[in-house]
């Protein structure tokens, strides 16, 4: 029923959208064979989701060695923790949190140190608006995406993390102040500097 | 109605503000153009971030991220993996056949024997100045290796794929081409003899216990035994691995040997070169050449038509050098017989280790010195040739990093993984030299060994390259990655290790660590390297 509607519908591909259900539906059928330990299964969700799990892990770690050695481990372990999604969120979402998690050990386990990130200054301190900086919109019309990832890839850790897990991973504010073992407030800091850091790494190149 | 500040307008943006805040905001909206453009700007930014992210970052940093393989390579790389397979397994059948283990014990480093041996040659080496003949030829291999890069940087810089794709294809006819066309003759028994009435007129490849040339031999001689007496005549060259080796006949071309012993009894047309525990030139022996030799004991009787270089622990020459004698080591002594046509030229440890009797006649300059391991930080030579020496390295990695950036930079990372990249690297530097060796001692393997023994020579070069840079990394911990941070990081690594390397005691040690890490990083890097890139 809902397919015929979706059909009918003015969508302008309306064949696309059915094959993105039909994926859902599949991608739901694939996880619970997953979750049974299947291993066909298992591998169809690496084949789909391997990219956009390395892709976070190399924007997150330094190197990308360091980014394969985690995304194995993710997948990896997996096929243990599976069992514990529970189709609450979309299944994307919540590989993005595990693999976060995974990011953040690996570089806690790299800097020994229980917090990737240090709370170092008050929140609350800085809230003067920036107009004398264009928002990166306007900048990236003229600019390369490639320099845009560069520029992404050289911001430091504490601005790197929290940008990554909200534009690539699509995590909210309290789900990133949960991994970082942060307050909601600095992150939505963190984040704020690290587009103006981004901001002035760009105009600065495209002098 | 006052505006909003950026901050906040970014956490409308991100659907991050209270409920109650957000319709404030939303509200607001309609009445200030200002901060309308704000929040479209706002959105436009990051719908570009997420789109740019989106795309694999797989070039995000230009010096971090390996160089992919490209699909075309794939299939070159299984064609000579295929290839060396098949060589591979044609060489290893010989080599089951050839049942060499008994003969050549000795030298296998993993036996008991073979480990004492070791052992014992190279304290002996160490002992006898090789450290400072390791300089040496890792001088000369450093040289010969700036050539090259700079060669071949000239070369590259234009199109790099195409010309290494030639190059790669040159290697492997150069391969087939080197691959012997004439026929080898095998034997292999515990007791092979050429008896006196036989000619053989190949090259004749002898594996056995006890092994005995009688006859003659119009090609090479490849012998692998305990024992090897050769009596006849060789008409090229004999090359052995064996322990002991007399050779009382005729061996028209050069010797190349390791060996326990080798006593030279006949006739020899050309040199000996060779690393022999004792080598024993009799008063009816005769040497075309010249000898070059590292050796335990040199003793020289008969005569040496030209020059004679050797590193050794002991020398006794009382018989005829033609002309220049050469000598690094312990102990030199000439007897009253002794004759040498040229200069005298010896390094030992100390004055009284020199016996000259004064019926010697030395027709060049006789030149003695001492060598003292303190005063060497005392001459400017010293330190002369320490900043030459980084330069070297300094201009060796700049050519790497600007050639291979990926690939210098992700090795120098590697050595970061410790202990992976030192046990590895520890594998790698005892491993190879028994590798070399077995593809050597194939005919067919020759070529294949001598290019593996080069890049053997050239990675442990290039190991100091990358555990400097690393060091000096760790230490500085530059915020971004350009060459020009990396290069300073590498004169740092490379000072501290260079000084560390001088350290009585010590400095062997670092300079063992530094050549492990170094190579295990690389042998970690070049599997990485070899395998597919990500493409799913």
């Amino acid at each position: 029923m809902d397919a015929k509607k979706w059909t009918k519908a003015k969508g302008p591909k309306p064949r696309e959208v059915e094959a993105n259900q039909m994926e859902e539906r599949d991608l739901a059928s694939v996880i619970e064979r997953a979750q049974g330990h299947d291993a066909e299964a298992l591998g169809e969700i690496h084949r789909r989701f391997f990219r956009r799990v390395f892709g976070l892990c190399r924007y997150m770690l330094d190197s990308r060695e360091s980014a394969e050695d985690v995304t194995s481990e993710v997948f990896l372990k997996l096929q243990r923790s599976i069992v514990t999604y529970d189709g609450s969120t979309p299944f994307l979402s919540w590989l993005m949190r595990v693999a976060g998690n995974q990011c953040i050990d690996a570089l806690r386990r790299r800097q020994r140190v229980r917090q990737v990130i240090v709370e170092v200054e008050d929140a609350t301190t800085i809230a003067a608006p920036s107009f004398n900086l264009s928002p990166l919109g306007a900048v990236v019309e003229t600019e390369e995406r490639a320099q845009v990832r560069e520029a992404v890839a050289r911001l430091p850790v504490k601005y790197r993390l929290p940008l990554v897990l909200r534009y690539y991973s699509e995590l909210s504010y309290d789900e990133i102040a949960q991994q970082l073992g942060l307050q909601t407030n600095h992150v939505a800091t963190l984040l704020f500097r690290a587009k103006q850091e981004l901001r002035r790494t760009l105009a600065h190149r495209s002098k | 109605m006052e505006c909003y500040s950026e901050q906040i307008c970014a956490r409308f943006v991100d659907g991050e503000l209270e409920v109650d805040e957000a319709r404030r905001v939303r509200d607001h909206l309609p009445t200030c153009p200002s901060c309308r453009k704000l929040v479209d700007a706002l959105r436009t930014e990051n719908r570009v971030l997420r789109e740019t992210l989106q795309e694999l970052p797989e070039k995000v940093a230009s010096l971090a991220g390996l160089p992919a393989v490209r699909r075309s390579w794939l299939w070159g790389d299984l064609a000579v993996m295929a290839a060396l397979l098949a060589v591979g397994s044609i060489v290893s059948a010989w080599i089951n056949k050839l049942e060499v283990p008994g003969a050549i014990e000795w030298v296998n480093p993993f036996s008991l024997s073979g480990v004492t041996n070791l052992m014992f040659n190279l304290s002996d080496y160490l002992a006898h100045g090789g450290t400072a003949m390791l300089t040496e030829y890792a001088a000369v291999v450093g040289g010969a290796l700036l050539l090259l890069l700079l060669g071949a940087s000239t070369l590259l810089l234009g199109r790099r794929s195409q010309l290494s794709k030639l190059a790669f294809g040159a290697l492997i006819v150069l391969l087939t081409l080197s691959l012997p066309s004439s026929a080898l003759e095998r034997r292999h028994a515990e007791f092979v003899a050429v008896p006196a009435s036989e000619t053989v007129d190949d090259t004749l490849s002898i594996s056995g216990n006890t092994v005995r040339v009688e006859g003659v031999v119009n090609g090479d001689l490849l012998v692998f035994a305990q024992s090897l007496e050769v009596g006849g005549t060789v008409k090229g060259d004999l090359v052995s691995f064996s322990k002991r080796i007399v050779v009382s006949g005729n061996v028209e071309g050069h010797i190349f040997t390791c060996s326990q012993s080798l006593d030279l009894d006949g006739q020899l047309g050309h040199s000996v070169y060779g690393w022999i525990q004792s080598f024993r030139l009799s008063n009816r022996g005769r040497v075309g050449d010249a000898i070059v030799v590292g050796a335990g004991d040199v003793i020289v009787e008969g005569e040496v038509k030209r020059s004679a270089t050797m590193y050794t622990g002991n020398a006794d020459v009382s018989g005829t050098i033609g002309r220049e004698l050469t000598m690094a080591g312990g102990r030199l002594t000439l007897t009253n017989t002794a004759r040498v046509g040229g200069d005298l030229t010896a390094r030992v440890h100390q004055l009284k280790d020199v016996h000259i009797s004064d019926g010697a006649a030395i027709a060049g300059k006789r030149d003695v010195q001492v060598r003292t391991r303190q005063n060497r930080f005392t001459q400017p030579r010293f330190y002369f040739h320490q900043a030459l020496w980084l330069a070297a390295a300094m201009l060796v990695g700049w050519l790497g990093l600007i050639l291979f950036p990926g690939f210098f930079e992700a090795c120098s990372q590697a050595v970061g993984s410790g202990w992976r990249s030192l046990g590895l690297g520890f594998a790698v530097l005892v491993g190879v030299p028994v590798a070399i060796v077995v593809a050597g001692i194939t005919l067919v393997g020759l070529p294949l060994s001598l290019m593996l023994f080069a890049l053997y020579l050239t990675a442990i070069y290039l190991a100091q390259i990358w555990v400097g840079a690393f060091l000096g990394r760790m230490l500085l911990r530059p915020a971004g990655s350009t060459k020009q941070e990396w290069l300073v990081a590498l004169l740092l690594g490379l000072v501290i290790l260079t000084v560390l390397t001088f350290i009585p005691y010590v400095g062997w040690l670092v300079r063992l660590a530094m050549v492990c890490l170094g190579l295990g990083a690389f042998a970690w890097q070049l599997y990485r390297t070899s395998r597919p890139p990500i493409t799913a």
